[in-house]
């Protein structure tokens, strides 16, 4: 046989093949083991079918409140007659004495005929008629007295059952008794044979957590990796952005509902300086007065918020650089002034990629998006038309998952629109792409709530498996 | 974005000659994410620079095209203006709400799906470009309840009228001061003493811009005749509003007719314009080689007029249209005419190799010593709270950066600090096991022109025995390890830190953070029951 015992198996192995039966406590004083090593070791005898735990239930009885009084104090029947053991007392002088227990009192002398109750004019008076002996219910008040003993040991049970019937007599407690016995199989063990010096190996050992990387960086790390590999280089940006670049430049008008308060978050009391040159504020203000017909406001540019989208980093890059070819990646923090739910985050992730060419088209982005998508394991994908304020034409990804068996819409991409580009210069088309990193990553997760990548949740992040 | 309720039957009366599968196949493609679809009804999204497609009849139109059943501009008829059919204009309303602009419908049928249909494209040209009724505001109204002429006047506000929904008079000052509508677009009249009102040719009110029409023109399933008004202070947003109502009302069956107003009819603003385009703009931004001819036709499967001259093409657009800027909007129609699901896919020929941030490559490089030191990765937000950030960590507050009116108590501050966060995580962590070692990386902010941001490295150690050599050990491994900086120590003080159990962290004899145990008042403030040490370094300050 395999198996490696442990020092208290052996104990108690050794115990229980010259005695058949022990209980848990009998074991406790012959095997000279703690409670709980006795308790640890029959456990681990019973998981490995080496012994046979029987439960049994034994009633132990001792005295209550009232029990107890009663044993010291005798029962209210007692006292009664007691009281008229010097000749007959009234009634009522009773009562004073007695007080509640007066009605029990009466009652069971009474049945016991140890009293006459006579009328004389308008008093009861109550005299002794016999004097009585011990009863068998101060019997066994007295048997049980200040200890506590097996029910069985009471012979008189009629007389039992009688006394739990008073109130707080006699408490009534189950125990219950684990008795033990070895298996066939344990029965022939040889417990002095040459396991000596081996260990368990197959018990269960303590848990330790390997330190890592958040879930969350993995797929970020992972998407990061994707673009790269696809030929493109990391720009980066500041989260705090004037409004000139998250909206502005992007031919956002300056009265439009997404640049509203309850949309996005403005820094309070912040205004940016020196954030563009004079010649790219130009252009942009002639950009928005022809195009959306209204006064441009320098001050509104200036006011600095938190930026809604990756796409301020890009279009910053676009007008300080004005590549004639170029693929390029951000990937950061977002802003939206959003109520938290388990589907929005005030902040999440970004990542948005372009392409400038001369002769990139619409069918070009929808190769790399495919190509993207094919590297993140997401085979099944098709192009839907959408709107989104800087691009155009405009399309949205949607990637068939598995898991949900359904059509889940991803990234959006476009061509930069030529209000966009030609206040910086920039003649080439530009080809974007980009969307939410936490979608996905709930999706590699099956995360139903996005709030958990940033709880961080010891028992989750210990527990998530790095591979999904 | 806005949500249409399509009810399936009625979409495919109005399509007609289509079957149910091929309009629901074809409703993505006019650009509609389907929300909810079932036997009876589909709820569609649609991008607010469309409240065409705030309407069946609006979706309609377009599918007709898509699915090749109509093609072309859906051309509005506009009949002359009887003698009466005008809205005269009171100098006196031009300093609060310039524009006016009207159309008489006739002949058409209401059903209750129709009016619910007409007030949301109406709530949606209100929110959308109406910019909440400021730039541009609608009435529609039952025709036969209003003597015509119109006159566009100003009227104090004790002037009473029966509002619409009610059945009382109330004076402006009441409807400002106690209808919904009222308080929520009272702003737009400014402080003026009188505010606009539009009285019919018996002095009845007809409706007061742009708050709420009247109770008297109240338009039923009975309503037959149409008296359409546009009020603004945008004279393009107010044009733009009618064109939309137009084509839905013609679609919807009904005859329209112009009205005259001081400046320009009705007619006026409701014409077509033309952008030219050369056809290797579209066949170079779509990747396509398309004749001329290939291409007028997927834009008149848009709904749009087309004609060629050889590579020049000449568009025509409708004047509700107005999502159409220029010859690239134009592109945007030749693919959907084209068909999205029918552009396959290629790749550019340009070849480049790409490359992480040189701030990418460092962060990462430090996260896994971090985690070769035992410490698991945190992410947490950069917009946090006071609480969190300054109350709790006994930290000066003085020059916190708040953002405004944040709809989440918890992110109202931008940190300047990462181990606030991180032993926020240890609170919520408390009934997990010990030693719980955490670290994060991220970019922290400080007030200066306007706003720094750098970025920040932290970690926390938190177990029974936890004290300041393990976490001197750690930082001194960390910057071992990643590029054999030395580090120095040197006694400080700090709020968070527990006194005489804090030190600045020196490189080249310049501080770049702090080390220690957390003041012990701190940690009961996380309500952490173990101890806990940590640091934090300003990575930009000597690293990155």
């Amino acid at each position: 046989m395999s198996q490696v015992l442990h020092p208290i198996e052996k104990t108690i192995i050794k115990l229980l093949q010259s005695e058949k039966n022990l209980t848990e406590s009998q074991i406790i004083e012959k095997a000279k083991l703690s409670a709980d090593q006795t308790r640890r070791g029959i456990e681990w005898l019973r998981l490995k079918n080496l012994a046979v735990v029987q439960e049994s239930e034994q009633l132990f009885l001792t005295l209550g409140k009232n029990g107890l009084a009663a044993n010291k104090e005798g029962l209210p029947e007692r006292r009664l007659v007691n009281l008229v053991s010097g000749g007959p007392v009234p009634f009522d002088d009773l009562r004073k004495k007695l007080l509640d227990e007066m009605n029990v009192a009466i009652a069971n002398a009474k049945k016991n005929d140890w009293i006459t109750i006579t009328k004389n004019n308008s008093a009861s008076i109550v005299s002794l008629k016999t004097n009585p002996d011990q009863t068998s219910e101060e019997k066994i008040l007295a048997q049980i007295g200040e200890s506590k003993i097996a029910q069985d040991q009471i012979k008189d049970s009629a007389t039992l059952e009688s006394l739990k019937k008073r109130p707080d007599y006699i408490i009534l407690e189950s125990v219950k008794t684990k008795t033990l016995s070895l298996s066939e199989q344990a029965k022939s063990i040889d417990t002095d044979a040459a396991d000596s010096g081996a260990i368990d190996v197959e018990a269960d050992v303590p848990m330790i957590y390997a330190a890592k990387t958040h879930p969350l960086k993995d797929t970020i790390n992972e998407i990061r990796e994707i673009f790269v590999s696809l030929g493109f280089t990391e720009i980066a940006g500041n989260l705090a952005q004037p409004g000139f670049w998250n909206f502005d430049a992007l031919f956002t008008p300056q009265d439009h509902p997404a640049r509203e308060m309850q949309d996005t978050f403005y820094i309070k009391d912040k205004l940016a300086q020196n954030f563009a040159t004079q010649a790219q504020i130009n252009s942009v203000s002639a950009s928005h007065k022809k195009g959306w017909k209204y006064p441009w406001n320098l001050d509104a540019a200036r006011k600095m918020v938190l930026r809604t989208h990756t796409t301020c980093v890009t279009i910053k890059y676009l007008a300080e650089n004005k590549p004639s070819e170029a693929r390029v990646f951000s990937l950061g923090r977002v802003f939206r002034n959003e109520k938290v739910s388990y589907k929005h985050l005030v902040e999440f992730n970004q990542v948005e990629g372009i392409v400038v060419g001369k002769n990139v088209s619409l069918r070009d982005l929808m190769g790399i998006q495919t190509q993207f998508y094919k590297k993140l394991g997401l085979n099944k994908i098709k192009f839907w038309p959408t709107f989104f304020p800087y691009t155009e034409p405009s399309l949205q990804t949607m990637v068939y998952n598995e898991k949900l068996d359904k059509w889940i819409e991803l990234f959006g991409m476009g061509i930069f629109r030529p209000e966009v580009t030609r206040p910086f210069g920039i003649t080439r088309p530009v080809l974007a792409w980009g969307g939410g990193i936490e979608r996905i990553a709930m999706l590699k997760y099956g995360l139903n709530d996005v709030r958990e990548f940033y709880n961080n949740n010891l028992s989750w992040l210990r527990s998530t498996p790095k591979c999904q | 974005m806005p949500v249409v309720t399509l009810y399936i039957s009625r979409l495919q009366k109005l399509v007609g000659k289509a079957n149910k599968s091929k309009i629901i196949d074809a409703l993505p493609f006019l650009g509609l994410d389907i929300e909810e679809q079932t036997f009876k009804y589909i709820r569609v999204e649609y991008s607010p620079n469309r409240p065409d497609y705030a309407t069946d009849v609006g979706i309609a139109t377009g599918l007709q095209g898509l699915l090749g059943i109509k093609k072309g501009i859906a051309k509005l008829t506009i009949k002359k203006a009887d003698k009466n059919y005008s809205i005269k204009t009171d100098p006196a309303v031009k300093k609060i709400r310039p524009y006016v602009l009207g159309l008489i419908a006739k002949g058409g049928k209401l059903d209750d799906e129709i009016i619910r249909q007409l007030i949301a494209l109406q709530e949606d040209l209100h929110f959308g470009i109406g910019r909440k009724r400021k730039k541009a505001s609608i009435g529609i109204h039952n025709l036969d309840a209003i003597t015509l002429p119109l006159l566009y006047t100003v009227k104090p506000k004790d002037h009473k009228f029966v509002p619409l929904a009610t059945d009382k008079e109330m004076t402006v000052l009441q409807i400002l001061d106690t209808i919904d509508v009222g308080k929520d677009y009272s702003a737009i009249l400014g402080n003026s003493s009188s505010v606009p009102m539009i009285l019919d040719a018996q002095k009845n009110t007809v409706s007061f811009p742009p708050i709420i029409n009247s109770a008297l023109t109240t338009v039923t399933t009975s309503t037959t005749s149409l008296l359409v008004e546009v009020t603004g202070n945008d004279s393009g947003a107010v044009s733009d509003t009618l064109s939309v109502v137009a084509s839905v009302l013609q679609g919807l069956g009904f005859t329209l007719y112009d009205m005259k107003t001081d400046k320009k009819s009705s007619v006026e603003s409701l014409k077509t314009r033309n952008i030219l385009l050369d056809s290797s703009l579209v066949n170079q931004t779509l990747g396509l080689n398309l004749s001329s001819a290939q291409i007028c036709n997927m834009l008149q499967k848009c709904r749009l007029d087309a004609v060629a001259r050889g590579k020049k093409i000449s568009c025509t657009i409708p004047s509700y249209r107005f999502d159409i800027f220029g010859p690239m909007d134009i592109v945007e129609e030749v693919a959907l005419g084209y068909g999205i699901a029918n552009l396959s896919p290629t790749l550019p020929s340009s070849v480049s190799v790409g490359q992480k941030s040189k701030t990418t490559l460092k962060l990462d490089q430090l996260g896994q010593i971090m985690i070769g030191l035992g410490y698991t990765e945190a992410l947490n937000s950069s917009l946090t709270s006071k609480q969190v950030l300054y109350d709790n960590t006994k930290r000066d507050s003085a020059k916190l950066i708040e953002v405004a009116e944040s709809k989440s108590q918890e992110h109202t501050v931008l940190r300047d600090s990462i181990l606030p966060g991180l032993l926020e995580n240890l609170s919520k962590n408390i009934h997990e096991q010990y030693p719980q070692k955490l670290f994060e990386t991220g970019i922290v902010f400080s007030g200066n022109s306007p706003i720094t941001e750098s970025i920040s490295l932290a970690c926390v150690s938190a177990h029974k025995d936890s004290g300041y050599t393990e976490i001197k050990s750690v930082l001194q491994s960390l910057l071992k390890t990643d590029s054999n900086i030395e580090c120095r120590t040197k006694t400080s003080e700090n709020s968070m830190f527990a006194k005489g159990k804090t030190a600045d962290v020196l490189v080249g004899g310049k501080k770049v953070g702090i080390v220690g145990e957390i003041n012990h008042e701190v940690i009961e403030n996380f309500k952490i029951r173990v101890p806990v040490s940590g640091y934090e370094l300003v990575l930009s300050d000597f690293v990155l």
